[in-house]
């Protein structure tokens, strides 16, 4: 078996409108213009989802994290907190430093940047 | 303006670092990062990492919670990959699904993180091929 990339990560969600707000809005990521709940980051799809549109039970998804990676995660953070975005804590590593927080549907978020070789 | 440049990693909780190695190592055949230790374990799928999160990296009392949204593996054919998988021991979440544009097929690792099978096949809207 061949597994040649990851097309997508999901981002479960209750409210659509909400989640795009958040992705496109707060955190200002390129929507993608087929698909309006996809969000690209880069490498990889963040394509927003409502499990309970398809009969599927709601539960947050990525439960410790997705890491957007950022030049400055201290500066991020500020710039966040001020639309609004509470963080629930940061650490350095040792070789990183990341700060968690959450989208409005629990799902678990690390600003991060490496900074050792 | 935060200006995210990339996604990382994601984090993938495991209870059991040396069953999470052999199933994504072994099982799913995925290269095993340079950056792997003994305890902090990554692995490569082409363009996104997979950072395995366990008590080895975290602690003991670390307690993992199954990520539940799903990351979608592309493969060349979801029926092939998803036999193979059965024969190697996964189990599936129902039959293959062709949701119109894609196929799709179900399933979890062994601390229940979701996971897809997934090829679309279908070109786009504006007609840039799959």
């Amino acid at each position: 078996m061949q597994i040649q990339r990851v097309d997508f990560v999901d981002i479960p969600s209750r409210n659509v409108e909400r989640s795009i707000e958040f992705y496109r809005d707060v955190l200002e990521l390129p929507q993608n213009p087929r698909e309006p709940t996809e969000f690209e980051a880069g490498n990889v799809t963040l394509a927003v989802w409502k499990p309970e549109d398809q009969g599927v039970e709601f539960s947050s998804g990525a439960s410790h994290g997705i890491a957007l990676r950022v030049e400055d995660v201290a500066a991020a953070r500020a710039h966040l907190e001020g639309k609004g975005v509470e963080f629930v804590g940061e650490r350095d590593s040792g070789v990183c430093n990341m700060a968690f927080f959450t989208d409005p549907d629990g799902n678990s978020l690390i600003l991060h940047r490496r900074y050792a070789p | 303006m935060i200006e995210v440049e990339r996604v990382d990693f994601v984090a993938l909780p495991v209870r059991d670092l040396a069953r999470a190695d052999a199933f994504y190592g072994e099982t799913l055949g995925l290269k095993r990062s340079s950056n792997s230790g003994e305890r902090w374990v990554e692995y490569e799928t082409g363009n996104l990492t997979l950072a395995l999160l366990s008590p080895e990296a975290m602690g003991p009392d670390f307690e993992p919670q199954p990520n539940s949204g799903p990351i979608a593996l592309r493969v060349p054919n979801v029926e092939e990959a998803r036999e193979k998988l059965k024969d190697a021991g996964v189990e599936f979440q129902g039959e293959v699904i062709d949701s119109g544009v894609c196929h799709i097929a179900g399933f979890s690792d062994p601390d229940g993180n979701s996971l897809i099978l997934h090829r679309r096949y279908a070109p786009h809207a504006d007609g840039v091929a799959a």
